[in-house]
């Protein structure tokens, strides 16, 4: 913890409102995230960094209506409030209509000084951001399908934590975590990565990219499984859960169910229940690369199918733990509250005294 | 997934597409010529939507088309030497030659109009579907609009009554960035019209129209929901065309050099090609005769439409009612 730096703090917002509406939303039960929502909470981020006093914000621009709602929304704050907002910019750059405005967006914040970013999206999103973000910590906030990368998070509170970081008033090496990520090598040469799943498929095309059914799965690595996870890693995390911050990821092999096979009934998206075969589990560590025992097919990053492959590719995978970084948004809360940093004429010591133990309740009988 | 279609399949999309494909690129040509009256509007650039939604469906399905219709006529069994003389105006059209380009229909096929008004498939569909939901046959209605459409009461109409009755409709949105001359970004409030059925407590998705496996996967399930009771799914294709609103637009309002890049980055005949010759599913050699195969049946369709009669006076008054 240390004092409000006087350096111009920038913080980057990317929300995309061209992701989250792939096939999840009919052959399961996705969520709908409106633009009207997703522009809701960007005013919400942006009061939470003006509270903890960033002084500029940037945003990517987007024909999509979150960009015009959120100006909208900036001019009407403006009119009826005095509590200040950061200065916002959008990024001058040309806008595709497709998740590649993401990837392009943070390459240029970081340009601009970014030194937080708040993303609004799921996993595919995250893993955009995670490919080109470097060393810039990222606020992870759930909007997209299946979300395990990212945190259900109250963008209000999400926005105070990442203008803490980006000010300076919590250290970013105190509350930041370094993720895993797991990395794809074609013919020798590193093409993709993925933050939780990479599903390999004999399915030979990309189609609606999601994957929503489990006869054509034949193998799985994941970086995290919670045994509460949605979407595919919750295969392994119903068998054999790992941690975030555990050195080491898996690698199952799939097959369909048999009646022979240790089955597990995962959910593969949201309200999509499916069985699946494992025959075989095994922990990779960083370092130690895997070929592919599948010959042609596809390959799922986050769950929606990213690359084509047959028979004369090679493919390889392995894990690393200098994934991207995330900032805690519950321990810089907890340090802004230690330290006082949205209270007035605060001192911990008053803090102490104003403390009152509460009566036990009186014992509660009955006839 | 949907996409273990196997070889018979897979030259059956390809050839459907060339077909859309040579069949435009060839009236773009014989429009040109003065032969052919009336209003031309081509479908080329769209065609993985078409052959992906409509290689789903039988003959008793149904489908409302728009006056963009070729594409879907074709992808629906029309034949194409009555669609040729049908735009020619000529008597050996699918509609006596009376309808031309922006009314053909065949209800033999299923095929139940392409339409001059925007915004009027979808509230004919929700009949065909109610109907069928009557009867009982499983039969679904698809109706296809485009971007401009997506703004018109009746397609909003269409979508609240569709699910109000759980009718099995799909709601095939041809997104192709313009209505007419008007980019969807200045008419359509939402990143995309799939964004709408939320409203209407419908599935809407969107996926890449120039992928026909993406089309024909998610069309499937849409479909098969449909048949089974599940109700109605807005699917939007995000596509492009390759020629104007009408053939004769100067595409003003097109950046230069638009559609050249769209057709070296986005033709869906280019991408299936890829797709299917790069995994070993088809080899280039069997595309090439279809190729030819297709030349030729167009080359027939245009010769027996210019030598085919013209309507007489007789036939002024004849389809006109219909007795019930």
């Amino acid at each position: 913890m240390e004092g409000t730096c006087e350096r111009e703090s920038v913080v980057g917002i990317l929300a995309n409102p061209e992701s989250g509406r792939d096939i999840r939303r009919l052959v399961a039960n996705a969520t709908v995230f409106q633009v009207a929502e997703k522009s809701n909470m960007v005013m919400r981020v942006l009061l939470g960094l003006a509270a903890a006093g960033v002084s500029r914000a940037v945003m990517m621009p987007d024909k999509g209506g979150i960009a015009a709602r959120v100006i909208q929304a900036c001019d009407l704050h403006r009119t009826v409030s005095s509590r200040p907002l950061p200065e916002l910019t959008f990024i001058d750059m040309p806008i595709q209509c497709s998740s590649q405005d993401s990837l392009q967006a943070t390459r240029l914040m970081q340009d601009m000084g970014a030194t937080v970013l708040v993303v609004l999206g799921g996993d595919g999103t995250h893993r955009l951001v995670a490919k080109v973000c470097g060393q810039t910590p990222l606020v992870t906030l759930s909007t997209g399908t299946n979300n395990c990368f990212p945190e259900f998070r109250e963008a209000t509170i999400a926005g105070m934590a990442a203008g803490l970081v980006a000010t300076g008033a919590v250290l970013k090496r105190e509350v930041c975590r370094t993720n895993k990520a797991l990395l794809v090598e074609m013919n020798g040469h590193p093409i993709d990565l993925a933050l939780v799943d990479l599903c390999v498929t004999d399915d030979p095309c990309i189609g609606a990219r999601a994957l929503w059914t489990t006869q054509n799965l034949k193998e799985l690595f994941v970086t995290f499984a919670g045994a509460d996870a949605i979407g595919l890693s919750a295969i392994a995390g119903q068998l054999y859960p790992v941690d975030r911050s555990e050195a080491y990821g898996l690698h199952l092999t799939l097959a369909p169910p048999d009646g022979l096979l240790t089955e597990v009934m995962a959910p593969i998206a949201p309200g999509l229940l499916l069985p699946v075969a494992v025959s075989a589990i095994e922990q990779i560590r960083p370092g130690k690369t895997i070929a592919l025992a599948t010959t042609t097919g596809t390959i799922a990053l986050d769950g929606e199918r990213e690359i084509s492959f047959g028979s004369s590719d090679r493919l390889q995978v392995s894990l690393t733990m200098e994934g991207p970084l995330t900032i805690d948004v519950g321990a810089v809360m907890a340090e802004a509250a230690k330290y006082g940093c949205f209270a007035h004429h605060y001192c911990p010591a008053l803090a102490t005294l104003m403390l009152r133990e509460v009566p036990a309740p009186a014992p509660f009988h009955t006839k | 997934m949907a996409t273990q279609l196997d070889k018979t399949n897979l030259l059956n999309a390809y050839r459907t597409m060339k077909q859309i494909r040579e069949f435009e690129e060839r009236v773009h040509v014989e429009f040109a010529t003065g032969d052919i009256p009336g209003f031309v509007h081509l479908y080329a650039g769209e065609e993985a939507v078409a052959t992906g939604v409509c290689m789903h469906l039988n003959q008793r399905d149904k489908i409302a088309s728009t006056h963009r219709g070729h594409g879907h006529c074709i992808a629906k069994g029309v034949d194409i030497d009555a669609m040729m003389a049908e735009i020619y105006g000529k008597r050996t059209g699918s509609c006596g030659g009376k309808g031309g380009s922006m009314h053909i229909a065949d209800i033999s096929k299923g095929m139940m109009g392409a339409n001059g008004i925007v915004g009027a498939g979808p509230p004919l569909i929700c009949g065909a579907a109610l109907a069928a939901k009557f009867k009982g046959d499983q039969g679904v209605g698809v109706a296809f609009f485009g971007d401009g459409a997506s703004n018109q009461g009746t397609t909003f109409e269409s979508l609240n009554l569709s699910m109000v009755w759980k009718l099995p409709v799909l709601f095939g949105a041809e997104n192709n960035g313009y209505a007419e001359s008007t980019g969807v970004k200045f008419n359509v409030p939402t990143a995309n019209i799939s964004d709408r059925a939320a409203g209407f407590g419908m599935p809407g998705i969107t996926v890449d129209g120039n992928d026909f496996f993406a089309v024909y996967e998610a069309a499937g399930e849409a479909i098969k929901r449909a048949r089974a009771g599940g109700g109605p799914t807005l699917l939007e294709c995000k596509t492009n065309r390759f020629f104007g609103h009408f053939e004769g637009d100067a595409m003003t309002y097109r950046a230069k050099g638009e559609v050249k890049d769209l057709r070296e980055r986005c033709d869906a005949l280019k991408i299936f090609s890829t797709q299917v010759t790069s995994r070993g599913l088809l080899s280039q050699e069997e595309m090439t005769t279809i190729d030819s195969e297709v030349k030729a049946a167009i080359d027939k369709a245009v010769a027996l439409a210019k030598a085919a009669p013209n309507p007489t006076a007789a036939d002024l008054l004849t389809d006109v009612y219909i007795a019930y």
